[in-house]
């Protein structure tokens, strides 16, 4: 199961696992931020590539505008696998 | 345990619900199943994406021997295809430029132990090793 959401805070929040049967609603969450955002991964226990490639979208189309996604609170594996695509030089992680 | 599934981007929660079966009941650690899910999901992807199997699917068969854990995806296909010696060489490219593609491939690479390609008598056979930790 898998699950994105806005907080009242504006933090974006992923619960679950991202993988490739997931992107649809995540494409729909991420491309109509038009700003920078945090992304909260507290509770996503799992990532693929189909979850990085949306980040990895996103990202690209923000720094353009200036603007960027930081990613918080990822657990050992997810910030293992970031780390084996190279995407901590690409993002910000906390 | 082994298991046919279809060639669908939806059998995935199939694929996991199997993988996760045979995790609970072999007892493996976190980071062995976390590993396994990421590899057969990458490879099994695609191969939905970009196999040009003539059968119906894809069988995956999970064994445990001591520390050790290997996964096997076999599909039916005329065309064999090394996805094994396909590359990641996108980490020079300014960060513009980079695109997802290959880049699940190069992640399962990194996180297995092992990882052999082998087609036989129109079988085409992938086959992942990890270690347990304990």
């Amino acid at each position: 199961m898998f699950s994105i959401s806005v907080n009242d805070t504006g933090i974006i929040v992923l619960t679950g696992r991202f993988d490739a049967s997931q992107v649809d609603s995540a494409r729909e969450v991420f491309s109509s931020l038009d700003a920078s955002a945090v992304v909260d991964f507290r509770d996503l226990d799992y990532i693929s590539s189909a979850g990085l490639g949306i980040l990895l979208a996103t990202q690209q189309r923000l720094k353009k505008g200036g603007k960027a996604i930081k990613l918080v609170n990822m657990n050992r594996m997810v910030r293992d696998v970031f780390k084996i695509a190279r995407f901590d030089l690409i993002f910000e992680i906390e | 345990m082994r298991r046919q599934f279809e060639k669908n981007i939806r059998s995935l929660e199939a694929v996991f619900s199997f993988l996760r079966t045979f995790a609970e009941e072999e007892r493996l650690d976190a980071r062995a199943s976390y590993v396994l899910d990421l590899a057969v999901e990458e490879f099994f992807t695609n191969i939905v994406k970009y196999g040009q199997g003539t059968g119906s699917g894809v069988l995956l068969e999970a064994v445990r021997s001591g520390r050790t854990v290997t996964v096997r995806l076999e599909e039916q296909t005329p065309v064999p295809f090394d996805v094994t010696r396909a590359t990641q060489n996108q980490f020079d490219v300014p960060f513009a430029e980079r695109r997802p593609g290959g880049l699940g491939i190069h992640i399962a690479k990194e996180l297995l132990d092992g990882l052999t390609y082998d087609y036989v008598d129109g079988t085409s056979r992938i086959t992942l090793t990890t270690h347990l930790e304990r």
